[in-house]
């Protein structure tokens, strides 16, 4: 409307210097007589107020950002207590942030149990706390339901969970369905990528032949014996690394006939093992892995020597000292890097009866790991319970433990960390404490946190234990 | 008086930080010589300290008093204690009352009974109170003088000249309609700072609302020539307060009344909380509860729930603020809101709105078959092919209730703008 225009700029410069407009014949509008042009002015403007706030029209509807609506959801939705605890957790949560979601996943797992589903108004929350959240992201299905899929959809999330790591390489369409594929059909893979070997860059063939980490098997030595000889440095260390879990191999061979020269049998009673270390190392030594010398200084012969025993097959050792696994490594007490090195072959290759051998002199996390889960179980709760180390040494063995733990094993870490100097203990597990811990043992932390204690710490680790556990019950409960 | 139940508690909560500290003070551990009777729950906090705070709380009219330095209001103290009475943990009833707590109680029961005897004994002295009310009226003229004056300024040096005045010359003019009594004009015009330096659209917001202002001006000056109904409207916004005890006398009006929707904001200063209630026979009334920055407001009322009470209502044109002038019961909760309206209607409405009090800003409306759109800002879409766009709404809640699928949503229509309070889904009225 002109008018409009003309009295905004009448007012915007001012009637100073610029006179009031005369409002439009069809508003029927009489000004008195009389009038200055600042009164003329104000009048008009309060008659745009009105004009404009009377006579608001609808915006005609525009299609764009329309959803085509939701269909119905097939599963009922939680309800009475089970939804109001989900909005507890999401809304004002009575425990901390961790505890939190991983409560919330329970609620999901609970719901896909019992087949409900995330009532309506909770959709949001849960959704923007999966957004950070990725272990909430993935526990979401079944139980948000259509109108949760609905959301993703209008949001924009994807349904899948972005990868968090690149597998393989990124840009080349030949080999980037190699990590699912490597997974279900290893040969295939292996054939694919021994056939494009030559048009890959460095890169694409050391991530691609790491991927076979997972599953390695002595059919891709003849690849990996290949990559040795790459001329990028990357490619080759993968292939070394793989190498080492092959105990068979041609390399292994040749790592153990490097070895074996070195080992001696001393004493009248044979109790001495002694361990030369190796020459330098020729072109086909330093092609199997054995570093080569600095440019500069001193090299590092006992370096030779470890990259020899990852290469070489564990056996080697008990054929060269004629004693069974545990005796052969009671003669090597004193020689901590070759057990170190001998550590990491056995983990490498997932050696049973090595991690047994080896337990008995040391602990170490790569050992355990290779120990069928209830031996492992069984092993750690005679640790905790019998090992008279500093409490602190333990955290690194229980962490990443599948939950929950067994209850001797919950048991025997709750004297530990009650005990003297356990209070450091419980607040490097403080994380996955509460979720380790089988509810069988929640009267045991309740009578512990009702002890007098200084440590304010240890009681909030403890107090929370008590608080996951208590609310997983009503969880339970309330899906019921 | 019953025992609480824990929403009850949650919402007499100042603040979630309160919320959650009271949460952690919630078990029995650090409390003793807890108990409660009719109207009092009483118990002693171990605090950080060496001597116990001592928490009472008066829950027929809820007052809280805690020995605690918190300038929270009620303290975390306070809550806790509330919640594990509420959650039948503690302070159950059959202890004698504390010391500290009957000593309270008694000061409390005496104070009221002086003020009361004060308000009883001063019968209103209607020469003093006609002294007062000329005095302030001759206040409040000057003020709108001098105002009006300051709108002619206004436009005589141009709205451009006025955008770049800092905060503080905005406030001084708002200071002086303060000291006028005209607190109401004094708000908008402090508002108006913000806006002008915030607004794309701010020489039109400045304009309509100069014009407004003007209007107002106008219509004080002529009051003698409005209705009691005009008259109260221009009272109500200059900012001129009507006492409670004044629309107590009034004729209440019977229940069921059906809470249609709420509203809270906080700017940094103030509460506010707008809950709109419909009568039996279609009255829609605002009920208005402030409440400082840090202390607790009244309880929200469920939206579709129905109330049983008599509401008294502030003079005024319609929709008119109302107030409770009896206990509230809930009786049961609605599963519509009733019939609605298109969105022209509802423009419509908005036209007479206007056409009965310039001065209102916001008037409620229920629609009915909207879809919501989520471009932008949002928007609600009708059958006929209309569009409103939304203010302040949650899109994602509205979303996932709705579904895309058409819904009743009841709101407040402001400038144009629905703001959502409402909505009805399958046979339930839900908050968003």
């Amino acid at each position: 409307m002109m008018w409009l225009a003309e009295l905004r700029t009448a007012a915007l410069v001012g009637t100073g210097r610029h006179d009031a407009p005369q409002p439009p014949a069809e508003l029927g509008f009489q000004a008195p007589d009389g009038l200055s042009r600042e009164e003329s002015l104000l009048d008009q403007a309060a008659l745009a107020d009105i004009v404009t706030r009377a006579t608001r029209t609808a915006s005609a509807a525009s299609s764009a950002g329309f959803p085509s609506p939701a269909p119905a959801d097939a599963v009922p939705q939680a309800s009475g207590e089970a939804a109001r605890l989900l909005e507890l957790l999401l809304t004002q949560a009575p425990v901390g942030p961790g505890l939190r979601t991983q409560l919330v996943v329970d609620w999901l797992t609970l719901a896909e149990e019992a087949r409900r589903r995330v009532p309506h108004r909770l959709l949001p929350a849960l959704l923007t706390l999966a957004e950070t959240q990725s272990i909430v992201f993935r526990r979401m299905e079944p139980a948000i339901g259509t109108r949760g899929r609905w959301m993703q959809e209008i949001k924009g999330q994807p349904s899948q969970e972005p990868a968090t790591q690149s597998t393989g390489l990124r840009g080349s369409d030949a080999a980037a369905g190699y990590g699912p594929l490597r997974g279900r059909d290893p040969a295939a893979t292996r054939i694919q990528l021994s056939e494009c070997w030559t048009s890959l860059s460095a890169r694409e063939r050391a991530g691609n032949l790491a991927l076979f980490a997972g599953n390695l098997h002595d059919n891709d030595e003849a690849l990996l014996e290949k990559a040795l000889d790459d001329k990028a440095k990357g490619v080759r260390d993968v292939a070394l690394r793989l190498l080492d879990q092959l105990p068979g191999s041609a390399r292994a061979a040749r790592m153990a006939a490097r070895l074996k020269p070195l080992l001696q049998l001393k004493g009248l009673l044979s109790k001495r093992l002694e361990i030369d270390l190796p020459p330098d190392p020729d072109k086909e030594a330093l092609r199997d892995g054995v570093p080569a010398d600095p440019r500069k200084g001193e090299p590092d012969r006992m370096a030779r020597l470890e990259a020899i025993v990852r290469g070489a097959p564990l056996d080697v050792w008990t054929s060269v000292t004629g004693r069974n696994r545990p005796a052969t490594v009671a003669l090597l007490q004193d020689e901590p890097r070759v057990l170190n090195a001998m550590i990491a072959a056995t983990a490498a290759r997932n050696d049973v009866e090595w991690a047994r051998a080896l337990l008995g002199v040391l602990t170490d996390r790569r050992l355990l790991d290779c120990l069928p889960p209830d031996e492992r179980a069984h092993w750690l709760e005679r640790h905790v319970r019998e090992s008279s180390d500093e409490p602190l040494t333990l955290a690194p063995l229980l962490q990443d433990l599948p939950q929950p733990w067994s209850v001797p094993l919950a048991e025997a870490v709750l004297t530990v960390i009650s005990g003297k100097d356990g209070g450091r203990l419980a607040v490097i597990l403080s994380e996955g404490l509460p979720t380790a811990l089988p509810p069988e043992v929640t009267e045991r932390c309740r009578q512990l946190l009702a002890q007098t204690d200084k440590d304010a710490s240890r009681r909030r680790v403890l107090r929370d234990a008590v608080q996951y556990q208590s609310f997983k019950q009503s969880l339970t409960e309330a899906f019921r | 008086m019953g025992r609480w139940s824990e929403e009850t508690v949650i919402n007499a909560a100042p603040d979630s930080s309160s919320l959650a500290a009271a949460r952690k003070l919630a078990h029995p551990g650090p409390w003793t010589d807890c108990g409660s009777n009719d109207d009092l729950v009483w118990g002693k906090c171990q605090g950080s300290g060496k001597t116990p705070y001592q928490v009472s709380v008066d829950i027929v009219a809820p007052a809280y008093r805690c020995s605690c330095p918190s300038r929270k209001f009620p303290c975390k103290h306070a809550l806790a204690l509330l919640l594990l009475w509420a959650r039948g943990e503690a302070a159950e009833a059959g202890a004698e009352t504390a010391d500290f707590a009957k000593e309270w109680a008694d000061q409390r029961a005496v104070r009221a009974t002086v003020k009361e005897r004060r308000n009883a004994v001063q019968p209103a002295d209607p020469e003093a109170q006609a002294k007062r009310l000329t005095a302030r009226l001759a206040l409040m003229d000057a003020g709108v003088d001098d105002f009006s004056r300051w709108l002619t300024d206004l436009v005589r040096t141009g709205l451009a000249a006025a955008r770049n005045q800092p905060y503080s010359w905005w406030d001084a003019v708002a200071a002086r309609l303060v000291d006028s009594q005209l607190p109401g004009l004094a708000e908008q015009v402090r508002d108006m700072a913000s806006q002008v330096h915030g607004r794309t659209d701010w020489a039109d917001h400045l304009l309509r609302h100069a014009g407004r202002w003007w209007a107002l001006s106008k219509a004080w000056s002529g009051r003698d020539n409005l209705t009691p109904e005009e008259f109260a409207d221009v009272k109500a916004a200059l900012g001129w307060a009507t006492a409670s005890a004044d629309v107590q006398g009034t004729e209440s009006l019977p229940g069921p009344w059906l809470v249609l929707g709420a509203h809270r904001s906080d700017d940094g200063r103030l509460q506010q909380q707008r809950t709109w209630i419909q009568g039996p026979d279609g009255t829609v009334v605002v009920l208005l509860d402030f409440a400082a920055q840090g202390q607790g407001l009244a309880a929200p009322q469920l939206a579709g729930a129905l109330l049983d009470v008599t509401v008294a209502r502030y003079p005024g044109t319609t929709p008119q603020r109302g107030m409770f002038t009896g206990p509230v019961t809930p009786l049961d909760v609605a599963s519509s809101l009733g019939t609605g309206h298109s969105i022209v209607q509802a423009l419509e409405h908005e036209s007479a709105a206007v056409a009965r009090s310039p001065w209102r800003t916001r008037i409620p409306v229920l629609l009915d078959e909207v879809t919501v759109n989520s471009e932008g800002t949002g928007w609600l879409h009708d059958p006929h092919g209309d569009a409103l766009p939304l203010v302040d709404a949650p899109l994602d809640s509205l979303l996932a209730l709705t579904g895309g699928h058409a819904a009743s949503i009841f709101g407040e229509l402001e400038d144009g703008r629905v703001r959502p309070l409402t909505v009805v889904v399958d046979g339930r009225v839900v908050t968003p």
